[in-house]
């Protein structure tokens, strides 16, 4: 048990050192090559994940710059209608202003020149009745008592027809 | 009993004897046997690692990887970052003893009960450590290591160099000669069932254990080495 | 009564260090997984680690036993 050997002590080194070779070729040598390969796949995935990420955030930036444009533009076309929409009604406002004030006018004149006619009127169906009367009286042969009769008659007549 | 055990310990396993030059080369059966071991590793690697695939696996490929990266898991824990590099070759020593420790299981005796093969190992692996050692701090200050912590403690770090291997070897020799005499005792009072179970421990777990705490030690004398 | 058989019987006592030893080592490593159950698998690594490094000197005096009854 005890006898020590050189040569199979050699041997032994050898048969360690050949095993050694054999793995490291064989086994470790393949299955690292395919570890490697697998490695490398997943990384170059994550990469193209990693940079349509970026793309897609940055196209998100670019559509809300866009988007807040677009709020602000609303904003100075909702100002522009509603400043337009004032215009339209003070216009409005003051053109039915004025045109009530022509009517007003109109009518006033219209009534002086009814009252202006009524009066003429008046005037006229007195010189007609004063005419009458006169011819009446003209024609009868009357003393001063019938002639004041006459003219109270004549007065209240006139009254009558004033107050008609 | 006694023939028994000479029989298994004592006598001269010369298995081949080959004439050289003067006297002979003695080949003895331990260094046989680790030729069968090889042989069959050897063709069993060339199999299975014929034609992998990158995607889309067979089942025998996912195993022999998830095989070769929890052994490189065990030993690159303990031997770090910077030392990795070896960790390809103290994956070959494990793979080897833990073979050599099981063929106690089909009836051939372990190459590891011979003293020369334990010896060998051993004197690789010190030599690996020292080498490790050398390259990465330069002959001057590996010299200078050993006076590492304290200079008084100089003279024991000497002696380590000579101590770590030859307890390794002692060690795993040791466990293994244990193992297989009390094997072959209770083969032979026992031959029936016991054997079958209790070689579930002596010779797989034991051999596991062995081979595993052999590496272990290893790796952790190289990365004291390269810190 | 020889003393190859004495000195035999002295070596293998070696295999009291390591059975106290093994012994003090798994009662500390039940307190701790009992401390955290959930280290449990680094335990019982650095346990069986530990126990196979004790068990070495009890191996080397069964080795010197079996050296001295073969060999004196």
């Amino acid at each position: 048990m005890l006898n020590i050997s050189i040569v199979n002590i050699v041997c032994t080194i050898i048969n360690l050192l050949i095993l050694y070779f054999v793995f490291k070729k064989f086994l470790f040598g393949r299955v690292d090559e395919i570890l490697a390969k697998r490695q490398e796949e997943v990384d170059s995935a994550t990469a193209t994940a990693d940079k349509a990420i970026a793309e897609a955030m940055a196209q998100k930036s670019m559509y809300e710059e866009k988007i807040s444009l677009a709020d602000e533009e609303k904003e100075t076309i909702l100002a522009d209608i509603k400043k337009q929409g004032y215009d339209e009604y003070d216009r409005i406002v003051t053109d039915a202003r004025k045109k009530g004030d022509q009517i007003v006018k109109e009518a006033r004149h219209k009534a002086m020149a009814e009252a202006e006619r009524a009066k003429e009127e008046y005037a006229g169906q007195m010189r007609d009745m004063v005419i009458d009367a006169a011819s009446k009286i003209a024609a009868t042969d009357r003393d001063k008592a019938d002639d004041y009769k006459l003219y109270d008659k004549f007065i209240n007549e006139a009254k009558a027809v004033k107050n008609e | 009993m006694k023939e028994m055990l000479n029989e298994l310990l004592m006598e001269d396993k010369t298995l081949i004897h080959m004439p050289f030059g003067g006297g002979y080369f003695d080949i003895y059966a331990s260094v046989v046997v680790s030729w069968i071991i090889l042989a069959v590793v050897i063709v069993l690697v060339l199999i299975l690692t014929k034609d992998l695939k990158v995607h889309n696996i067979s089942k025998r490929q996912a195993a022999l990887e998830s095989v070769v990266m929890f052994l490189r898991n065990l030993i690159s824990t303990i031997i770090g970052e910077e030392a990795g590099g070896y960790t390809d070759y103290i994956v070959t020593v494990l793979v080897f003893i833990g073979l050599c420790n099981m063929v106690g299981l089909f009836g051939f005796t372990p190459p590891t009960m011979d003293l020369n093969v334990t010896i060998a190992l051993s004197v690789m692996s010190i030599v690996l450590v020292e080498a490790a050692g050398i390259m990465k701090k330069g002959a001057g200050g590996w010299l200078k290591s050993f006076a590492h912590p304290m200079a008084v403690i100089a003279p024991m770090n000497v002696l380590e160099l000579v101590i770590r291997p030859l307890s390794l070897c002692m060690r795993l020799f040791g466990n293994i000669l244990g193992a297989t005499v009390i094997m072959e005792l209770i083969k032979h009072v026992v031959p029936v069932i016991l054997p079958a179970a209790l070689s579930l421990y002596f010779d797989l777990f034991d051999g596991a254990i062995q081979a595993y705490v052999f590496c272990f030690l290893t790796s952790l004398y190289i990365k004291e080495a390269v810190e | 009564m020889s003393l190859t058989a004495i000195g035999a019987g002295l070596a293998a006592f070696t295999g009291i260090g390591a059975g106290i030893g093994i012994s003090i080592a798994t009662g500390k490593a039940t307190d701790a997984v009992a401390r955290q159950p959930e280290a449990d698998g680094k335990i019982m690594r650095l346990l069986l680690l530990g126990c196979a490094l004790a068990e070495a000197t009890a191996i080397y005096g069964f080795v010197v036993a079996i050296m001295i009854i073969l060999f004196a």
